[in-house]
């Protein structure tokens, strides 16, 4: 019975080709087959339309490189450090020849709650990054979260310290000199470093946590709503993820700054004052300041 | 092993949504979770045709490859199954996927996603077999009671097949030959290339 069937179809489809070529190739009777083909077609584009671009590009990043890069990061940038902690050392400076009073009470208020909020989407986005490590689950889930609070702060406070501190992180024509001697900080002498308010390096963290950051913030914002067409969604995490290495890499480097590269660099952010010496040798070109004596 | 595989036959498909309602009453789904959907083109035109979508339960599927947590994992009978306890909702295997077929339930503070959902060709999940976690978690699991999944068991015209996939490719290529009509599966290039 099947193979009848069979037959007669193979039979019909036989006769139909004849029908359609002795009308001179004008189809007036034709299988399903072109009518199927097309609908399949036409499916495939309304499903399928536009969808591989970025795709190998984002499988890449989440499969292969991603967690490798911020390890690298988070493994090379501080063993930098650490051999230059161990050959050239911190920076000292005296406070005897004065101090500056470089950071108003405002500024700090704004970075302190900048830096709270940064540190914490650092964190909590390496989380993410690391997941699998910390095993998943609520978490993570709990980290992710964290991070959209944190980052509706970050907004906040960037947004103010753009503000602050946007006239004096303009690029100048003596940051390429701070670059080429790397602000001195691969010698011990104690010569004065081409730099205004904020030198070089400071000015890139600047403009890479605020301009960046805002990036990051557009990035994220479609990426938390899944907002956008999928293929957009993918370059959005691209993007967010490579901004968040580099981001990452610097967010070190202000820590190794503040923290071991200058002998108490942080309580300028803290009090509000700077060195005399410190001024004079990491930041010649600056001047508008007043000393303020201190016994 | 039978690899197990989803063919949905756009000539037979009218869009009763049998198999969207079957899924989601069966297994539970949340509200804003549709683990299977029914998409029509050229609605009230000549040439209209209709396509049940849910995961294909791909092989080298994009989704275990972007999932930063490794919750997504592969049976040997080819389903793709999400570990919604691993699962951090990052919404990666949303971006990778073909189909569309992660979904996340939303409702949390500020819309904020929970873990993701998604069809189980009615395997369950990782929790113990016919488990109340399980069931809560994931729904049914019809496979280990020999049964096939609950959108294919409904489908009113058996369009969308579910099953072995040497079987079902066949009853497919028998229905092509006998109706003369191509042979090509809708999403079969892109879920399972040669496999």
């Amino acid at each position: 019975m099947k193979s009848l069937k069979y037959t007669a179809a193979t039979l019909a489809l036989a006769s139909g080709m004849l029908a359609a070529y002795a009308a001179g190739h004008q189809v007036i009777w034709s299988p399903a087959s072109s009518s199927y083909l097309d609908g399949v077609r036409a499916i495939f584009g309304a499903t399928f339309s536009d969808y591989r671009p970025w795709m190998d590009q984002f499988i890449y990043f989440q499969h292969v490189l991603g967690r490798r890069l911020f390890f690298g990061i988070l493994v090379l940038i501080p063993l930098l450090f650490l051999i230059h902690l161990v050959l050239i050392g911190p920076k000292r400076f005296s406070h005897k020849k004065g101090m500056v009073y470089y950071f108003s009470a405002l500024s700090r208020l704004v970075h302190w709650v900048a830096a709270v909020s940064f540190t914490l989407l650092v964190v909590t986005g390496l989380m993410v990054i690391f997941a699998k490590p910390l095993g998943g689950g609520g978490l993570v889930l709990q980290a992710r979260h964290w991070h959209v609070v944190c980052a509706v702060i970050f907004a906040m406070s960037g947004t103010a310290m753009f503000l602050i501190w946007v006239k004096d992180m303009l690029p100048a024509p003596y940051d390429i000199k701070w670059f080429l001697i790397l602000g001195g900080y691969l010698s011990r002498k104690k010569e004065p470093v081409p730099a205004g308010r904020f030198n070089a390096g400071q000015k890139v963290w600047f403009w890479l946590a605020t301009v960046g950051g805002g990036v990051m913030a557009w990035t994220g914002w479609y990426i938390y709503t899944l907002g956008a067409e999928t293929p957009e969604l993918r370059l959005y995490v691209l993007i967010h993820s490579y901004l968040a290495a580099a981001l990452t890499a610097f967010f070190l480097i202000h820590l190794y700054m503040s923290l071991f590269a200058i002998k108490g660099a942080i309580w300028s952010m803290i009090s509000g004052y700077k060195p005399l010496e410190e001024v004079e040798i990491l930041h010649s070109r600056f001047s508008r300041f007043r000393v303020k004596k201190r016994t | 092993m039978a690899r197990m595989k989803f063919l949905c036959d756009i000539e037979r498909c009218i869009a009763c949504d049998g198999c969207v309602i079957a899924c989601k009453e069966g297994n539970n789904v949340p509200v804003g979770v549709n683990r299977r959907r029914v998409v029509v083109i050229n609605e009230g035109k000549p040439g209209e045709k209709a396509i049940s979508i849910s995961c294909m339960h791909c092989s080298d599927a994009p989704c275990i490859a972007v999932c930063p947590v490794k919750a997504i994992y592969q049976r040997e009978d080819g389903i793709v199954l999400v570990n919604k306890e691993i699962c951090i909702g990052c919404g990666y295997c949303f971006m990778a996927c073909p189909f569309g077929a992660p979904q996340f339930p939303s409702g949390k503070v500020f819309g904020a996603r929970g873990a993701m959902d998604k069809c189980t060709f009615c395997a369950g999940g990782p929790a113990e077999t016919f488990s109340e976690k399980e069931r809560t978690l994931y729904g049914q699991n019809r496979i280990a009671e020999g049964k096939p999944p609950l959108c294919a068991a409904m489908c009113s015209t058996k369009a969308l097949l579910a099953g072995d996939a040497d079987v079902i490719s066949d009853i497919f290529r028998k229905r092509a030959f006998r109706r003369g009509s191509g042979t090509g599966a809708w999403g079969w290039g892109q879920a399972y290339k040669d496999r």
